[in-house]
C-alpha cells in the first residue's frame, strides 16, 4: 500500500470530513479532522473506549463507498471489547483499525470525548394546566354477596360518581393489572390514569399524585427531550442526543433519498430513531436515580475543560424520583415533516417532490407500543400535525408556543435549522414558508465547522484597526486575549460562532459587502492557501488549537454562509412583500442555538431585513416548547390542528423574482436594501460601501 | 465601416461591461457595433463571450459569487438581445453550433443554476429549447425527438429529484443513443452521473459555468 495515497473519511454524527493518509488509524485520522474519540489508554489497545462503527454501502450524499474491508484486518485485541454481533455490525476499535480506503465512520455517543453542549434547554413559557392524561384517586367498597359487581365496573361507577367521567374504556394491559392492584394490601384504593377522558391507561395502588410525561423534539440533527411532571408541570430534566439518522445524510433530502434508494431504508431509519428515543427515555429516567459510582476515568479526563462541579451540584439537588420508562404515561412529538414521516414509517418520497404534499396534516394518537416505544405499555404518543411538506410539526410547535395568532403585533419568526422555517403575521393572517439554508449555519460543511462542544469557537471579535481576532470557546470562560495560547484548546467553529464570523469580518472591513475579501488587509491572518490558492483568514493560530493546525475560514466557507443567510433574508422579504408590509413589530429567532444568537450580529450579517435591535428576541428551542405545551395542555393539541390548517404555506422559489431577490440577499447585509438601524453598529464607510 | 482600432475599442467595452456588470456600457457598445456596421457575431464571441470567460475565471477563484455571476449575465443578455438579430447566417455558416434541450427535472423548482447554463449555451450560439422547471420526465424525451437536439442538459437541486434523472437518461438513450446528456445541480456527483449513464457532468452551477466556458473557448478556437 502506498502511504502517500489518501482516502476520504467522514465522521458521523459530527459530519467532519477530509482526506487522510492511508495507513493511519481511525483514531489518528479523527484527530486530524478535529473529531475526538475517547482514548484512555493512549491507543495501547487495552481500554476499549474507542469503539467506532464502520458503515457499509454506497452513500450518495457523500459520493463514497464505505466498507469494513476498507480498514485493516481485525486484531486479536479487539475481541475483548467487541462481541461477535457488534463485529458483524461493523464495530472496531479506533486505535486498531487502519484506514485503507474510503470510510464512513459512526462514533457512538460513549466513544465521543467532547460532549455536546445542550442548547435545547427548556424555557419558561406560560402553559395552562390541562394534560391529556390526568390521574384520579378512587376508593371503592369491597364486593359483597349483595353487590358482587366486577372490579372494572366498580371503579367506573366510582369515577362517574366522583368525577363525572362517563363511558370510559380501559386498555387491555391495564385491565390485566387491575385486580391485583385494586386488592393491594387489601386497601381497595386506586390511582387511575385516564387518557383524554376516554380510556384508562394505568392503575396504581393507593394514592399517587405525581405522574410523568415526555415532550420530544426530533430535529434533523439534534433530538431533545423534556421529562415533565404532569401534575406540577415542572421540567425534571432535559436530555438530548444527535439524531441517529445522521449517518444516512445530514439533511432531510438525503434521508428521503436513502429511503428511495434502499428497499429497507425507511424501516431502518425509523428503527434507529425509535431505538434512539428509547435510549433517551432511559437516560432521562436514569438521571432520577441516585448517581451510581462515578464512571471511571472519563470525568477526571474532562475535568479541565467542562465545569462539572456546577452540574454535580445540580445533580444532588435533584430529588431522586427513581423513575423508569414505565412511569412515563404520555408523550408528545414534534419534528419536521420528513422526520415525522420517517419516524412513523409513512412514505416520505412525495414530501421530497414538488409540490411537496405530506401524507397527513392532522395530529395523531398512536399507542406507544405500536411504535415500539418503551414508555408505559398502555400509553399513547401524540404526534403534532404538519403544516406542509417543508413546514412540519416542529413549526406547529413553534406556533403554539409563540402564539402569534393571538397578537395584534406582526411577528416574524425565524426557526434556524438545517431547514429554515419562517412564519409571518398576527391574529388576522399568518403565512409560513421554508428555505433551504443547509447545514452551514449549524457548523457542518465548513472547513473548520463543528457542533457546539468544548473547544468550539462561539464568539468572535475582530479589531477594525488591526484585524486582530479575539474569541471565546465553549468550555472556557476567558477570552483568548486573557489566556495563554495553549489554554484555548480550540478545535473549530460552531453555529453561533459562524454568525459572529460573518458579521465581524464584515464590520471590521476584512470582507467587502459582496463577501469577497477586501484587497486592503491589515494583518497576516489573510493569506492564500498554499495548496489550492484559495483566500482564507486565520481565526486561531495552530498554537492555540488542540488539532495542531490553524483554524481558518475560507472564501468558500463564506460563500456557504452567504447562501444560507441569503435564503433566509430573501424568504423574510418575500413573505413581507406578500403581506404588503415593509417592517415587522417583532423578530423572533428560534432554533437549536436560538438562545446563543447575538441579535446585533444577526442583524449585521443580514439574516433578515433591517429592524430595531430592541425588537429582536431569541426564543430558543420554541419547537420543543410547543411539544411541552401540547403535553401539559390538551387544548394545545386542538389549537395545533387548527393552526396547522390555517397558516397559509407559500412556496417561495416559484415567486417570479425569487432569483433576483435571493441573489441580492447574499450580500452583507444586503446588496440594495438600506439598514438604518446599523448606523451606530457598523462604521459608516463599511455600511455605505459601493 | 469602422476601423480595426474602433473594433477593438468596442470589443473591450463589451467585455469589460460584462465583467463589471455595467449594463449601460454593454448596451451602448452593442448599439455602436450595429450602427457602425461591425460584425455582430464577432462582437458576441470576442466581446461578450470573452467577458464571460473572465467572469468564469473570477468565479473559479471565488472572487465572484452567484450574485455577481447573475449580474454579469444580465449585462450579457442586454448585449445579446441587441446583437443576435444582426448575426448573419454566413457568419454561422460552418461554425459549430447545435441544439440543446434544457430543463430542471420534475419535482424540482430551483432553476438558478439551469438559467446560468442556458445562458452559456445561448452565448455559444446554440439554439436552446428551455423547458423551464418541474419538467415531466417524458417531456425531455419528446422535446429531444421533436427538435433532434444533440444535447440534453438536466438540472436538479435536490437529491430526491436527482433520482428522476436516471429515468430520463434511460428513456432518451433508448430512443436515441447518440444524444449527449449532461447532468448538473448541487446533489449530482461525478459518481452519480456515471451511475446514471450520463455523458457529461457539472459539479455545481460554478463548475457547470466552467464546463460551458470551456465549451465556448473550444468553439472560439475552432472558428
Amino acid at each position: 500500500m502506498n502511504q502517500d495515497e489518501k482516502a476520504r473519511i467522514i465522521f458521523q454524527p459530527s459530519g467532519r470530513r477530509g482526506q487522510v493518509h492511508k495507513g493511519l488509524t481511525v483514531t489518528e485520522a479523527s484527530r486530524q479532522l478535529g473529531v475526538d474519540i475517547e482514548s484512555l489508554c493512549g491507543e495501547k489497545k487495552v481500554c476499549g473506549k474507542c469503539k467506532i462503527r464502520i458503515e457499509e454501502g454506497f452513500f450518495e450524499k457523500f459520493g463514497i463507498t464505505s466498507s469494513k474491508d476498507h480498514a485493516s484486518p481485525w486484531q486479536k485485541e479487539e475481541e475483548k471489547f467487541i462481541n461477535e454481533e457488534q463485529r458483524a455490525a461493523g464495530y472496531r476499535l479506533g486505535c486498531c483499525a487502519k484506514v485503507e480506503a474510503d470510510l464512513l465512520i459512526f462514533v457512538p455517543e460513549e466513544s465521543r470525548a467532547g460532549k455536546q453542549v445542550v442548547s435545547k434547554a427548556a424555557r419558561d413559557i406560560q402553559i395552562q394546566w390541562n394534560p391529556a392524561v390526568k390521574v384520579y384517586y378512587v376508593e371503592v367498597v369491597p364486593p359483597t354477596f349483595e353487590n358482587p359487581l366486577g372490579d372494572l365496573e366498580r371503579i367506573l361507577d366510582e369515577l362517574n360518581r366522583e368525577y363525572g367521567l362517563k363511558d370510559l374504556d380501559i386498555d387491555y394491559f391495564a385491565l390485566q393489572k387491575l385486580p391485583m392492584r385494586l386488592r393491594d394490601n387489601n386497601r381497595w384504593k386506586l390511582t387511575v390514569a385516564v387518557w383524554n377522558d376516554k380510556e384508562i391507561i394505568r392503575v396504581l395502588p393507593g394514592k399517587v399524585e405525581a405522574y410523568y410525561g415526555m415532550a420530544i423534539d426530533v430535529g434533523t440533527t439534534t433530538v431533545a427531550g423534556y421529562l415533565c411532571n404532569l401534575a406540577t408541570m415542572e421540567v425534571i430534566d432535559t436530555v438530548s442526543m444527535m439524531n441517529p439518522q445522521c449517518k444516512y445524510g445530514e439533511d432531510v433530502m438525503s434521508r428521503i433519498t436513502y429511503h428511495m434508494m434502499h428497499e429497507d431504508g425507511l424501516r431502518k431509519m425509523s428503527a434507529d430513531m425509535i431505538e434512539g428515543l428509547n435510549t433517551l427515555l432511559a437516560k432521562a429516567c436514569e438521571a432520577t436515580h441516585p448517581p451510581k459510582e462515578k464512571k471511571r476515568g472519563k470525568d477526571e479526563q474532562e475535568a479541565d475543560i467542562v465545569p462539572e462541579a456546577a452540574e454535580a451540584l445540580e445533580e444532588e439537588e435533584k430529588t431522586c424520583l427513581h423513575l423508569n420508562p414505565n412511569d412515563i404515561v404520555d408523550m408528545t412529538i414534534v419534528g419536521n415533516t420528513a422526520m415525522h414521516h420517517i419516524l412513523l414509517q409513512l412514505n416520505p418520497e412525495f414530501v421530497g417532490l414538488a409540490p411537496f404534499p405530506p401524507v397527513i396534516h392532522k395530529g395523531l394518537d398512536i399507542k406507544a407500543r405500536d411504535l415500539g416505544l418503551h414508555t408505559n405499555q398502555s400509553s399513547y404518543v401524540h404526534v403534532l400535525p404538519n403544516e406542509a411538506g417543508f413546514v412540519g410539526a416542529d413549526n406547529v410547535g413553534v406556533l403554539i408556543s409563540e402564539e402569534p395568532y393571538k397578537k395584534d403585533e406582526i411577528q416574524l419568526i425565524i426557526d434556524i435549522g438545517t431547514n429554515g422555517e419562517l412564519v409571518l403575521g398576527n391574529k388576522d393572517k399568518l403565512i409560513s414558508s421554508s428555505c433551504a439554508t443547509g447545514p452551514a449555519l449549524e457548523g457542518a460543511q465548513l472547513s473548520y465547522g463543528m457542533r457546539a462542544a468544548p473547544g468550539a469557537i462561539e464568539r468572535i471579535k475582530i479589531d477594525p484597526e488591526t484585524h486582530e481576532v479575539d474569541y471565546k470557546v465553549i468550555g472556557r470562560d476567558a477570552w483568548k486575549q486573557y489566556s495563554k495560547p495553549e489554554e484555548m484548546k480550540t478545535k473549530g467553529i460552531c453555529g453561533s460562532g459562524i454568525l459572529d464570523v460573518l458579521a465581524e469580518l464584515y464590520r471590521s472591513g476584512v470582507l467587502l459587502k459582496s463577501g469577497k475579501f477586501n484587497p486592503e488587509q491589515k494583518s497576516s491572518r489573510y493569506r492564500k492557501n498554499a495548496n489550492n490558492d484559495q483566500p482564507e483568514f486565520v481565526i486561531a493560530w495552530a498554537n492555540e488549537t488542540s488539532i495542531g493546525q490553524d483554524v481558518v475560514i475560507t472564501q468558500k466557507d463564506i460563500r456557504q454562509i452567504q447562501l444560507a443567510k441569503g435564503a433566509l433574508y430573501c424568504g423574510c422579504k418575500l413573505m413581507m412583500r406578500r403581506m404588503g408590509i415593509d417592517k415587522v413589530d417583532k423578530v423572533k429567532i428560534a432554533g437549536a442555538f436560538g438562545t446563543h444568537v447575538d441579535r446585533e450580529k444577526a442583524l449585521i450579517m443580514g439574516l433578515f431585513p433591517d429592524c430595531d435591535v430592541e425588537k429582536i428576541i431569541s426564543v430558543g428551542n420554541a419547537a420543543g416548547d410547543g411539544a411541552r405545551a401540547a403535553l401539559l395542555n390538551r387544548e394545545k393539541r386542538v389549537e395545533a390542528n387548527w393552526v396547522a390548517r390555517n397558516v397559509e404555506y407559500i412556496e417561495l422559489t416559484v415567486e417570479k423574482d425569487f432569483e433576483k431577490q435571493f441573489m441580492q440577499a447574499m450580500h452583507i447585509p444586503h446588496m440594495k436594501d438600506k439598514f438604518p438601524h446599523l448606523k451606530d453598529l457598523v462604521p459608516e464607510e463599511v455600511l455605505n460601501q459601493k | 465601416m469602422g476601423t480595426e482600432e474602433r473594433r477593438q475599442e468596442l470589443l473591450k467595452a463589451l467585455k469589460e461591461g460584462v465583467v463589471e456588470y455595467e449594463e449601460d456600457q454593454v448596451e451602448e457598445a452593442a448599439k455602436a457595433v450595429v450602427e457602425e456596421g461591425f460584425n455582430a457575431y464577432d462582437a458576441v464571441m470576442n466581446g461578450l463571450a470573452a467577458g464571460m470567460e473572465v467572469v468564469g475565471d473570477l468565479y473559479d477563484k471565488q472572487e465572484y459569487f452567484v450574485p455577481e455571476l447573475l449580474m454579469c449575465a444580465d449585462a450579457l443578455y442586454v448585449g445579446l438581445d441587441i446583437l443576435k438579430p444582426h448575426i448573419s447566417l454566413e457568419d454561422l455558416g460552418d461554425k459549430p453550433k447545435g441544439q440543446v434541450v434544457i430543463g430542471t427535472i420534475q419535482g424540482d423548482v430551483h432553476d438558478i443554476g439551469k438559467n446560468i447554463i442556458k445562458m452559456m449555451f445561448d452565448v455559444a450560439g446554440f439554439t436552446v429549447h428551455d423547458l423551464g422547471r418541474d419538467v415531466p420526465l417524458e417531456k425531455f424525451v419528446e422535446e429531444q425527438l421533436r427538435t433532434d437536439s444533440e444535447i440534453v442538459a438536466l438540472s436538479a437541486m435536490m437529491t430526491t429529484t436527482m433520482m428522476g434523472m436516471k429515468k430520463v437518461v434511460e428513456m432518451i438513450k433508448e430512443k436515441n443513443p447518440n444524444v449527449a446528456i449532461m447532468l448538473g445541480g448541487a446533489p449530482v456527483t461525478k459518481e452519480t452521473a456515471d451511475l446514471f449513464g450520463a455523458d457529461g457532468y457539472a459539479e455545481s452551477a460554478g463548475n457547470a459555468v466552467q464546463e460551458a466556458i470551456k465549451m465556448i473557448t473550444r468553439l472560439r478556437e475552432m472558428q
